[in-house]
């Protein structure tokens, strides 16, 4: 046998993904689809906040959304319902949606005359915020029962989403969350964060969040170098 | 818990780099992870076996380079262990820092013939 070498490979372990998900930001601007990624723990309120924008959008343009679930389609048809084009994907045991699996999500849903697309990903504060999917945004929402502590548990999360909603606003006066200290914990996360309290029950607040996609759709800055 | 999937992406990139350099055995895999990556080596440790079970990478072993996360103060410029001393300066106390180490997830080498 050959002696035993050793070879130098300083490969990033993610370097795949980001490639993927820079193809697909591509493609994607190609067919001027705009893609938002929106990330949650489970029952933040992902599913209505996504109903509330479709129904405020929905006059002026094509949205679909792509949702991510361990099972069942009940999120995909409430979508639908509101007037979105939708997917259910089931992924099973995964803790996080990849640039491959968001890949195979777009393709299942055809994007092409679609004006904005979300990306549903799967709820978990974590596993989801190490990697990039391809979209041109990405967001986290975070509702108010799950406190103000959470920038200071899980920051990465935080660090790295261009937009915060805090959703659930109507429940506040029952639950010690100070939105002032709230805001210092992120904002020293990551300074040029946009934060949206809202209540996708009552519809408050909901509109500074639909213009800010507006706003981005019109030429609002990708996410190219996002790793 | 999403080790299993960076595993099977682990293997992955060695099997393209075996193929590519035809290699005939690879004695050895060495990762490089830093302490604010989001993989955890205890648990990328326990499940490589089950990953490269029924594989040529089966009698192939892996090693862990664990790199801490290390800041410079913006301040000051002093360099301190950012999780040792949760992300404040010791010396002047100031919580601006730029990262130096600690985010890294790659791999470093392999030992093959």
């Amino acid at each position: 046998m050959d002696e035993l070498k050793i070879f130098s490979i300083k490969k990033g372990i993610q370097e795949d993904n980001v490639k993927i998900a820079n193809i697909t930001r591509s493609e994607l601007k190609e067919k001027e689809v705009f893609m938002i990624n929106v990330m949650s723990s489970p029952g933040s309120g992902k599913t209505s906040t996504l109903v509330r924008t479709i129904e405020k959008l929905k006059g002026e343009m094509g949205i679909g959304v792509i949702e991510a679930d361990v099972d069942s389609d009940v999120d995909a048809r409430s979508v639908q319902n509101a007037g979105a084009k939708a997917v259910q994907m089931h992924t099973g045991g995964l803790c996080h949606l990849d640039a491959t699996m968001a890949k195979a999500g777009i393709d299942a849903l055809e994007v092409d005359g679609l004006d904005l697309v979300f990306l549903e990903n799967i709820g978990n504060l974590i596993c989801t915020a190490g990697y990039d999917t391809g979209a041109m945004k990405d967001i986290a929402i975070l509702s108010v029962p799950e406190g103000d502590d959470k920038p200071l548990k899980y920051p990465m999360m935080f660090e790295r989403v261009d937009a915060l909603i805090i959703n659930k606003i109507d429940v506040m006066p029952y639950f010690d969350f100070n939105m002032t200290v709230l805001e210092e914990r992120v904002r020293k996360l990551n300074k040029d964060i946009k934060i949206f309290p809202l209540s996708a029950k009552t519809g408050e607040g909901m509109d500074a969040w639909i213009d800010w996609i507006k706003t981005e759709m019109k030429g609002g800055k990708s996410n190219e170098s996002n790793a | 818990m999403h080790e299993l999937g960076i595993v099977y992406e682990v293997i992955k990139i060695v099997d393209q780099f075996v193929v590519e350099n035809q290699l005939l055995k690879v004695e050895k895999i060495v990762l490089e992870i830093g302490e604010l990556s989001q993989a955890i080596p205890r648990f990328i440790e326990e499940c490589f076996p089950a990953a490269v079970a029924d594989t040529p990478y089966e009698t192939t072993a892996l090693e862990i380079v664990s790199v801490p996360a290390v800041a410079v103060c913006k301040s000051c410029h002093n360099e301190y262990g950012l999780i040792e001393h949760r992300k404040i300066c010791p010396s002047c106390l100031s919580e601006d820092f730029t990262l130096i180490s600690g985010r890294e997830f790659s791999i470093k080498e392999i030992a093959a013939y």
